[in-house]
């Protein structure tokens, strides 16, 4: 009941600041930007005329799948720095400016309020997200050729996990300082380290969370999810776990000083 | 100019495909001048975000909604 | 602290019997400079407020919208809160911390910020406030404190230093004194009253005289008669009556003097 009432809280926000459109708007736009981009490169090129003369273009056409790859790492690069971006003041601005303090003196559990804030987060992202993938599908479909529907969805599901992660590093940072700009920086700051750590330690962090999206074109393009990325999604939901109830003590610290 | 003859016969030819596109362009800047006409104070003078938002396509509008913004928290 | 927000180093904050609980729930507070979610209206806020504190929604938007008629919010209730003033956000604050019927009401520096006209309306519902609960508050103005509070604890240095009811801590503090104001010429009756018998000394300061005596029955007599005998030129004739500036300046002086540091 107070959960829900936190909850409605947050979704009511995001919609007056204009979150619920902008945001599914710009995930779309990071979604289809790289299948058009493909489709039209060869009429670019020749139209600006940038090849000598008797030059033959032999680009090869990319196969469907390897498309919406590329609309996976726009996600994977902007749309994090997005979400990182649009979740770095959701606790830490309210506290630096003292609304937390009006909050928190109310019968309110600590973990109900970043619980709340978590999910309404997540449930912004993940429908974004999702609208991306049928944007970046519906192009696929209509210039590139067919992709299974049903590995689409796994793969949401998956790279859903893999921004749950991102999410939850981000709240936790929200409780460690009251600056979002440092929150911004703390969040991208140990997704940067854990990629370069999984990259250097790769045979030993087949598990890392990090990995997670170097698995999904296997599993769109076959519809078979290799043994490694259910390892790392289950790593990646074990950490978020740990993020949130490192979140709530970290904030039942910092204002019970 | 001939130059700009191919690419707007380009455009024209593949409308369908590029609709889409332009439609949410469209959107979001509008959402972003709603956004800035309603908003009681702005990072920096208004004049300013509008012309960002106008001329600066996509990134404008973004960049108004995450650092534009002042009073939504 | 007292609110839950702060752990006490030692000891706990109890309430009757309320120990065991989460304090909170039985707790209103408004801190000294409130901040809201700017974007939410008035009723929305307080809406807000009373579903975290457990009240169900039908009775949450009931008690909202009778305690913003109560507090004259109601022309504003439906406008966003970053357009409200000063003083509406104090009485937003407020309404949103007895929005549950706490059993204590904590304020700290309640009219400290306020212009004249928003600290009269503040002082006024605190005065009706303290009939319905317990109504603790801070403040540097000590005038204020006389009016409203009926009992008081004075601090000093972090230190309890005094406390008890109002007239109480007045009697116990009390120093005998006539206070007098004159038209003209107060320095010669200054000189004429420090030879009266009963006068201790006398202290001149803002156009008034202070005449610190033995015995105020007395000297009383003594006063009012010279002035009536020898046609004083008095406007202003005052017995006893010490405020609690006085007695804040009075306790914080003796323990200046028990404890150098």
């Amino acid at each position: 009941m107070q959960w829900l009432t936190l909850y409605k809280k947050e979704c009511l926000e995001s919609a007056r600041n204009f979150k619920w459109i902008w945001v599914p708007l710009v995930f779309i736009l990071l979604c289809i930007t790289d299948p058009l981009s493909t489709y039209y490169l060869p009429l670019i090129l020749e139209s600006t005329g940038g090849l000598p003369e008797g030059a033959v273009i032999e680009i090869p056409t990319p196969l469907p799948f390897e498309v919406f790859m590329m609309s996976i790492s726009q996600l994977n690069l902007l749309g994090i720095l997005v979400i990182a971006l649009i979740t770095m003041g959701t606790i830490s601005g309210e506290r630096k400016d003292g609304v937390a303090e009006l909050i928190l003196v109310k019968p309110v559990s600590y973990f109900s309020y970043i619980t709340a804030k978590w999910t309404a987060y997540m449930t912004l992202i993940l429908s974004s997200t999702f609208i991306g993938f049928l944007a970046s599908w519906y192009y696929i479909e209509l210039l590139f050729g067919d992709l299974s529907f049903t590995n689409i969805l796994l793969t949401f599901l998956f790279f859903g996990i893999w921004l749950m992660f991102v999410v939850s590093i981000s709240i936790f940072m929200n409780t460690s300082s009251k600056l979002p700009g440092i929150v911004l920086f703390l969040t991208l700051g140990t997704l940067i380290a854990m990629n370069l750590g999984t990259t250097i330690f790769s045979t030993y962090l087949e598990w890392s969370p990090s990995k997670i999206v170097s698995y999904l074109p296997v599993l769109l393009n076959n519809g078979y999810v290799p043994e490694d990325l259910w390892f790392s999604s289950f790593g990646a939901a074990i950490l978020s776990a740990l993020f949130i109830f490192g979140a709530t003590l970290l904030l039942k610290r910092r204002e019970m000083v | 100019m001939l130059l700009t003859q191919t690419v707007i016969q380009t455009i024209e030819e593949n409308l369908p495909v590029l609709l889409p596109l332009f439609i949410i362009q469209l959107l979001l800047m509008i959402t972003a001048l709603v956004s800035l006409i309603r908003a009681t104070s702005t990072r920096g003078p208004k004049w300013m975000w509008i012309i960002i938002i106008l001329f600066l396509n996509t990134i404008g509008p973004i960049v108004y909604f995450i650092i534009g913004r002042r009073d939504d928290l | 602290m007292l609110a839950g927000l702060i752990k006490p180093t030692e000891g706990h904050v109890s309430l009757d019997d309320y120990k065991e609980n989460d304090i909170r729930k039985h707790i209103g507070y408004l801190p000294q400079h409130p901040q809201f979610h700017s974007w939410m209206t008035g009723r929305e806020f307080l809406i807000y407020a009373a579903q975290l504190s457990h009240l169900p929604k039908k009775e949450a938007a009931q008690k909202a919208d009778s305690l913003l008629n109560r507090f004259e919010l109601q022309e504003m209730k439906n406008r966003k809160i970053k357009k409200y003033s000063g003083g509406m956000k104090q009485r937003l604050g407020i309404a949103q911390a007895i929005i549950h019927s706490p059993k204590v009401l904590l304020l700290d520096e309640p009219v400290s910020a306020l212009d004249p006209i928003g600290r009269r309306t503040i002082l006024n519902l605190m005065e009706q406030l303290k009939k319905e609960t317990t109504l603790l508050y801070s403040t540097h103005i000590l005038g204020d404190a006389e009016e409203v509070s009926d009992e008081i604890l004075l601090m000093h240095k972090g230190a309890v230093v005094e406390s008890g009811s109002l007239d109480k801590v007045k009697q116990r503090h009390n120093v005998d004194k006539i206070t007098l104001r004159f038209a003209k010429d107060t320095k010669k009756y200054q000189n004429i009253l420090e030879n009266l018998s009963s006068v201790i000394k006398t202290e001149y300061k803002k156009q008034t005289l202070q005449v610190y005596v033995t015995d105020p029955v007395i000297a009383k007599d003594e006063v009012l008669s010279l002035a009536v005998s020898e046609k004083w030129p008095l406007l202003h004739f005052e017995v006893g009556r010490t405020t609690l500036e006085d007695l804040f300046m009075k306790v914080v002086n003796e323990h200046a003097v028990a404890d150098p540091i």
